[in-house]
């Protein structure tokens, strides 16, 4: 895992204003009725969790990959065709 | 005879680029802008229907039919290739200019192709024009590359032939029309379009390749090959239900790989995976929502995916690399193509107001409203998944994360402009849908405005970036780190070649043992019928004439006695 790294001001800005952007999602969504197909696409907050939850899982699942199929860069390089 | 073949779309490109070379380069660029603008206008005007056949010994062709999908994808084909002939206008590389031509007017052609033997010659040449701009990347590993490359095509184009030949036994004819996957003439055209449209397991070709060409060659090659296999297959499998599958494998498996990819050129080949996967379950759905939504998606699609291809390439011109782990901070020196990236990155993502979204929605619609819950649930993931490596990783990696204090100059001028057009139709579609709706094969009957629809997509891609935002700060965020990342062309490259050499081994030892030992033989059978019959040998050696009659009468008074003993 990477260090914590430092955050410029315009960073900073970016961060508030897409945590301000998000809460306010959060409010609307008791406000607009969101039409459902599915039972679990009706429960409140679903596509924010989703969305949040599958971040993660693609970023963790890319982690739990590169255990897998992660090389030196130099791996085909030997081969007789690369 | 010569307006019959300058009737055929595409075949003006195709011709046209012969003389490409010939040309000055400042009238080159002007030259092929003019043809592509005017093939574009004859294209335009031809009606869906059946405008040209051909009788070749005494085969039924159709090389020129238009079917309701054909004209957006005719479109957008001309879109790109004019894109990309300004996208390379600063260099002056004869052979990319030729092939990147003549191989859009091949896919241009090939959409046109009514028949299976008419499309076999243009499949075969979409290859043969396109595996020069992946030999154009000018390195050892473009040129390995390219070959597997046209290993692959190739064996697309044999398979689709097979499939032909057939289809024609079964009685079928060639024509291109629904066919059944479940007889074998089926399945192989079915083969055939999915190595070309990077099926899982058939996609290693795309993510090897497509990134080893040169800076231009990459954006010429994202937009024709994969697309063209996107509209044959709509025209022959549309609501095939297996594609549904197919299909949301392929939009989800990229994504994994694409967070870990260090290359960014290759992060947006697996993405372009991914996009492909969206259709291909369109397609498996195949009712008029989910085929309006694939044809509508391909059409977005090209035009985002050649600019992020197209940032990229600038990024890679300007610095010499498009590696994530030597890449950052680079929106300073070049604020454009950092702002055109990101109008393709919230484009890709699918964030309202942008091309992705008016298109996207349709496919993951007509999957909710024909109550496909998994893949629903899988292509929302997988459009998670999109904001993670086309939308995030793609412009932060570049443009901001660590400062690597280049001194580069902003991209040059022609390929800004070629970004920006792109870009502006980006924007454009995603404002206004309506003329893209318009082209579709039928009429759109989706809102995709309805408020809630905009909520949860806002909600699904802003928590989601909230998400990516957590992950940095706290640090959790994994590393960029220069790899090579094991894709399916492992098969091809590592698999095949080691298990062939070990299967072949002892065959071989055995093999050239026995031919060893047959030589040895041989020669020691002249060897000996070489002595004997020397002068000094045996049999044939000169002899004294009393010699010669002492051996004659030898042998007579041999012959006498055997015939006293019988």
């Amino acid at each position: 895992m990477s260090d914590k790294p430092e955050i410029s001001i315009a960073g900073r800005r970016f961060i508030r204003a897409l945590l301000l952007i998000c809460a306010g999602l959060l409010v609307a969504e008791f406000i607009i009725h969101r039409h459902a197909y599915f039972a679990l696409e009706a429960t409140p907050l679903f596509f924010a969790l989703f969305g949040f939850a599958a971040f993660c899982i693609v970023v963790g699942g890319g982690v739990l990959l590169r255990k897998l199929v992660m090389r030196a860069p130099d791996y085909y390089d030997g081969d007789d065709d690369a | 005879m010569l307006d019959a073949i300058f009737a055929i779309p595409g075949m003006m490109l195709i011709l046209g680029a012969l003389v490409v070379p010939l040309l000055p380069p400042f009238v080159r660029n002007y030259y092929m802008l003019a043809l592509i603008a005017f093939s574009g206008w004859t294209v335009w005007q031809i009606a869906p229907g059946l405008h040209m056949t051909a009788n070749l010994a005494g085969i039924d062709l159709i090389l020129v039919r238009a079917e309701a999908i054909t004209k957006p994808f005719a479109l957008v084909f001309h879109i790109a290739a004019a894109l990309n002939v300004i996208y390379a206008m600063h260099e002056d590389v004869k052979i990319t200019a030729t092939a990147g031509l003549a191989y859009a007017g091949a896919a241009i052609a090939a959409l046109f192709a009514g028949d299976f033997l008419t499309l076999f010659i243009y499949w075969e040449l979409t290859a043969f024009t396109s595996v020069f701009l992946v030999l154009a990347g000018n390195t050892a590993r473009s040129m390995g590359a390219a070959m597997r490359y046209l290993l692959m095509q190739v064996a697309s184009g044999v398979i689709l032939l097979a499939g032909a030949v057939l289809l024609w036994r079964e009685g079928a004819g060639f024509a291109i029309a629904a066919l059944d996957a479940t007889t074998p003439a089926g399945f192989c055209v079915l083969l055939a379009f999915g190595i070309k449209a990077a099926f899982p397991f058939l996609n290693g070709w795309l993510q090897d390749a497509y990134p080893e060409a040169s800076v231009t060659g990459t954006v010429v090659l994202s937009a024709f090959t994969t697309k063209l296999s996107i509209y044959m297959l709509a025209l022959c499998f549309a609501g095939l239900t297996p594609l549904i599958w197919v299909g949301a494998v392929m939009t989800l498996f990229p994504v994994f790989f694409a967070v870990i990819e260090n290359d960014l050129r290759r992060v947006l080949a697996f993405s372009l995976n991914n996009q492909l996967g969206f259709m291909v379950v369109g397609i498996g759905v195949g009712t008029e929502l989910a085929l309006n939504g694939t044809v509508a998606h391909a059409f977005a699609h090209i035009i985002y995916k050649s600019l992020l291809f197209m940032s990229m390439g600038a990024v890679l011109f300007r610095t010499g690399t498009a590696k994530a782990s030597e890449l950052g901070g680079l929106w300073k020196q070049m604020p454009l193509t950092a702002i055109f990236c990101i109008i393709g990155a919230v484009s890709i993502s699918s964030f309202p107001l942008f091309s992705g979204f008016v298109t996207k929605s349709l496919t993951i619609g007509a999957t909710a409203k024909e109550g496909y819950f998994l893949v629903w649930m899988a292509l929302i993931f997988a459009s998670a998944g999109v904001l993670e490596h086309s939308g995030i990783k793609i412009p932060y990696f570049a443009f901001f994360g660590h400062d690597r204090k280049f001194k580069v100059k902003e991209a040059p001028l022609n390929m800004l402009v070629a970004m920006g057009i792109a870009a502006a139709l980006c924007v454009i579609i995603g404002i206004f849908p309506q003329p893209l709706y318009a082209l579709l094969p039928y009429e759109v009957k989706y809102d995709v405005w309805e408020t809630g629809h905009v909520l949860g997509e806002l909600q699904l891609l802003l928590f989601a970036v909230l998400a990516f935002v957590f992950l940095i700060v706290r640090g959790l965020y994994p590393p960029e780190i220069d790899s090579t990342v094991l894709n399916t062309d492992w098969l091809l490259r590592r698999a095949i070649p080691r298990v062939v050499k070990g299967l072949a081994m002892p065959v071989l030892t055995l093999w050239f043992g026995a031919v060893a030992w047959a030589q040895k033989t041989i020669l020691a059978i002249f060897r000996i019928s070489e002595e004997t019959s020397r002068e000094s040998g045996l049999v044939s050696g000169i002899a004294s004439t009393g010699a010669a009659a002492g051996i004659f009468l030898a042998v007579f008074a041999l012959m006498l006695l055997a015939r006293l003993v019988m």
